[in-house]
């Protein structure tokens, strides 16, 4: 019987080890997990956005020639960046049907602006520490879960939306303000609920693509930068 | 009764020539304190000396001191009106209650474009009358173009207006050693700075950010001090306050430069009526000009050319948190 029921285990294993590899086939004839129309969906994630420039600056003095504008002096040159930082993010959503969801997220990081100094005369090159910013992020996005069944538990979704974004300098004195767009794409991973029909909880994760207008930058410019971002959440 | 303090400013054509007691601003000790030197009373008025120079009439400079003048008078938000009242036999020299500006034979300064004296009620920290003179002993220009080998008399005037304000010189200037043992400009960011350019250049008839922000810090319009931020901090060398470091404040969004002092023995500085945003800080050594030019008290020039490690917001109508850039010796 020991033996009987140990060969037993093993063709269970062996069984669910052909279904886990062999899943993409099978689950085409499942049900596709889904959200929980009219209901809301907290959320908690962590999210690491990436560094991105915010400006190269000159420091010039009017040089010495004639004319009404002679070729000026550089005194150094400045090369800023924003660093990459990893911030927590919290979600509110709401789900109108099974597949749309609207969501509504606040985050909050510190970021540096580290400056990279060049072409002084009298100093070295060198990266200056930086300022640390507080920096806040509101947002709202729309995820469309992708009609695609490859899991009883898994659903991919793209999302796309903006938020505004508040920078505030070191000390708090100066706060600049700007917008972010996003697009992207992610999967939720139901550990239970994902029929759409009862409290749900899962796994969230996406990357995204972010474009940043105004807020901190030396040449105004739109920058452009990643990000990832993995949690949890709560169908409630 | 008034107590007068004679202060006197110079623009050199090389550093080594000018008697001066002069930094930003000029000063008076009033009750023990000390306060800006400005006039009181507006528009100020002058008086251009009849006297020809070398080059140029005593009509082509009032000519040259007129446009200058209105060059300070548009400087916003700084609120000046100066305001020519005529021409005078009188010279420009002494305590004869005119303002006066005019050629005159200084051979003795033979370094010194021109100088202008500047006579303060030590009671108010009013100034009361200001003299300038040109130096003859140079050749000047009034050519719209400027002419090679001269002067141009414009950039001279804008200077030494500067100075009958009640502004000191700027340090934002980088210089080298000639051959010659003498200092060349090799590009400065201030009209107020002490070297001027090279014979033959106008680019000083224009204000620069550092010129507006000493001359708003003196005659501020109402808003001024809603609409402008400051920088404060403090510049050591092995935690000891470091006596006149020149502290930049550059905004890499607009590229402005202002600068300013480290001022006693805390090494504590000040830069003040800068545009709201945030600046890089340089400080360096009085290292592109004879330190007399600025202070008249021995400063200390030995460290290194140093980054404050983070940039600093000034804010709107206020100061940034102080800051500590600390330098080291060379």
């Amino acid at each position: 019987m020991s033996f009987l029921r140990q060969g037993g285990r093993l063709r269970h294993c062996v069984l669910a080890a052909v279904l886990w590899w062999a899943w993409p086939a099978i689950a085409v004839a499942q049900q596709a997990p889904a959200l929980r129309p009219g209901h809301f969906t907290l959320g908690a994630a962590v999210v690491r956005a990436g560094t991105y420039d915010i400006g190269d600056a000159t420091a010039q003095l009017t040089g010495n020639a004639p004319g009404v504008s002679p070729p000026p002096f550089t005194l150094f040159q400045a090369r800023s960046r924003l660093t990459a930082a990893t911030l927590p993010e919290f979600t509110l959503g709401f789900a109108f049907t099974r597949r749309l969801a609207l969501e509504a997220g606040a985050s909050l990081s510190s970021p540096r602006v580290a400056v990279a100094i060049s072409g002084d005369q009298e100093a070295p090159a060198q990266e200056l520490p930086g300022e640390q910013l507080g920096q806040y992020q509101f947002e709202a996005a729309l995820t469309w879960q992708v009609p695609m069944r490859i899991h009883r538990r898994i659903a991919p979704f793209a999302i796309v939306g903006g938020g505004y974004l508040r920078q505030l300098h070191e000390g708090r004195t100066v706060v600049e303000t700007g917008e972010v767009y996003f697009a992207g794409a992610g999967a939720r991973y139901w550990l239970r609920g994902a029929s759409g029909r009862s409290l749900a909880f899962g796994i969230r994760g996406d990357a995204r693509l972010n474009v940043r207008r105004r807020g901190i930058d030396f040449e105004n410019l739109t920058r452009s930068y990643p990000s990832l971002s993995l949690g949890v959440f709560l169908g409630l | 009764m008034r107590r007068i303090l004679a202060a006197t400013a110079a623009l050199c054509l090389t550093a080594g020539g000018s008697s001066s007691l002069a930094y930003l601003k000029l000063g008076a000790i009033v009750n023990g304190r000390v306060v800006d030197a400005t006039w009181h009373q507006q528009p100020i008025g002058f008086f251009i000396s009849t006297r020809d120079g070398s080059g140029a009439t005593a009509a082509e400079l009032r000519g040259a001191v007129e446009r200058a003048a209105a060059t300070w008078s548009s400087a916003e938000p700084a609120s000046v009106r100066l305001q020519f009242q005529g021409m005078t036999n009188a010279l420009a020299e002494g305590a004869d209650g005119l303002n006066t500006i005019g050629f005159l034979a200084r051979p003795d300064l033979d370094r010194v474009l021109a100088l202008t004296s500047v006579m303060v009620d030590s009671a108010t920290g009013a100034i009361y009358e200001a003299d300038i003179v040109i130096n003859t002993s140079f050749a000047f220009s009034v050519a719209p173009g400027g002419q090679p080998g001269r002067v141009d008399l414009e950039s001279v005037a804008l200077h030494e207006l500067g100075h009958f304000l009640g502004l000191g010189h700027s340090a934002i200037g980088e210089t080298e050693i000639t051959g010659g043992g003498t200092r060349r400009v090799t590009g400065h960011g201030a009209v107020m700075f002490p070297i001027a350019l090279s014979a033959g250049t106008i680019a000083e008839r224009v204000l620069q950010a550092d010129d507006i922000a000493g001359v708003s810090d003196l005659y501020p319009t109402g808003a001024v001090a809603f609409e402008t931020g400051g920088i404060v901090g403090r510049i050591t060398k092995n935690g000891q306050g470091v006596r006149g470091a020149h502290v930049i404040a550059f905004n890499p969004e607009t590229g402005v430069l202002i600068g300013g002092f480290s001022q006693g023995a805390a090494g504590d500085f000040v830069i003040a009526r800068l545009p709201p945003g945030a600046y890089i800080l340089r400080a360096e050594p009085l290292d592109d000009a004879d330190p007399s030019n600025y202070f008249p008290h021995p400063v200390d020039t030995d460290f290194r050319v140093t980054y404050a490690p983070r940039m600093v917001a000034a804010p709107k109508g206020g100061a940034s948190p102080p800051i500590e850039i600390r330098v080291l010796p060379r």
